[in-house]
């Protein structure tokens, strides 16, 4: 369902899970537009030669799946603040997906706070995010 | 070896001091490339030739400042680690604009737990369009576990 305004929401629904593109190809897009383009994100070389398993998927792309997951559930929506906690590293090339749910509403503002967790394969939890988004009341 | 860091004192000297100034802009097709590599499909956001075509909200986070840490702080012996980024978007970020980023440090707070003392930095950079308004703020936490000092 496509939220439109506040009443279209309920405490404790769960948003579409999102599945963000994490390839190789799309971090490296990614990187040439924000300027993130270290080779620790675009090259699973030489990130294994620092330590990691493979590329890293750079943190504010994570954040910026967070919001694009909420648009695409509420596309009328205005972001007013996203506040993400990395717990893990993302490996660019490996699939990942991302949850949320409903946590608080506010009738009077209109705000909608939303819980986030983007996990791997194996549901480990790699980020964890907060939302809070602003509705047509 | 080194003495632990006497956070207030840091307080006292660094807190809400702007330590770096930084302009930055982006063209139409980035901020549609960015928008697009995280995953949004509104075309506000994807679309240059949109009429209400803008940066996607979580942009002001990729925004780095000259410099990382303000001058004179303490290098800090220990482990560091990106702990988390928040973003505050205020107002539309049109393509081509300068922004101008000031950052300053919002906060210093230690955790102490089994394996020692951790120590939390807040770098705040807040962003303004041309004529002064705040389009957006973006906090960066960087976490320091401090080694023993034994």
């Amino acid at each position: 369902m496509t939220i439109v305004k506040l009443a279209d929401v309920e405490f404790g629904v769960e948003l579409p899970v999102f599945e963000p593109d994490t390839s190789l190809a799309n971090v490296q897009r990614f990187g040439d537009a924000s300027g993130w383009n270290s080779p620790r994100f675009t090259d699973h070389e030489h990130a294994r030669k620092e330590g990691f398993p493979g590329a890293l998927v750079p943190g504010i792309m994570s954040q910026g799946f967070l919001a694009a997951m909420i648009h695409r559930w509420a596309p009328g929506s205005v972001i007013e603040n996203v506040d993400t906690i990395f717990r893990a590293p993302v490996i660019v090339d490996v699939a990942h997906r991302i949850s949320g749910v409903v946590t608080d509403i506010d009738e009077d503002t209109g705000l909608v706070e939303i819980d986030l967790t983007l996990v791997n394969a194996a549901e480990e939890t790699r980020v964890l995010g907060t939302a809070s988004v602003r509705l047509p009341v | 070896m080194s003495a632990p860091l006497d956070v207030e004192a840091l307080k006292e000297e660094f807190l809400f001091k702007v330590f770096d100034e930084k302009t930055f802009s982006f063209s139409g097709q980035a901020l549609a490339d960015y928008a697009i590599a995280c995953g949004e499909t509104a075309s506000r956001y994807t679309d240059p030739a949109d009429a209400d075509f803008q940066a996607p909200p979580t942009i002001a986070t990729s925004l780095q400042p000259g410099q990382r840490m303000p001058k004179g702080f303490p290098k800090v012996a220990g482990l560091g680690m990106d702990a988390g980024k928040a973003v505050s978007p205020k107002a539309p970020i049109r393509p081509d604009v300068e922004l101008l980023g000031k950052s300053h440090m919002q906060d210093i707070y230690t955790k102490t737990g089994r394996s020692g003392r951790m120590v939390f930095f807040v770098i705040r950079m807040e962003v303004f369009d041309p004529s002064g308004t705040e389009v957006a703020s973006a906090d960066t936490s960087v976490v320091i576990r401090e080694k023993p000092s034994v």
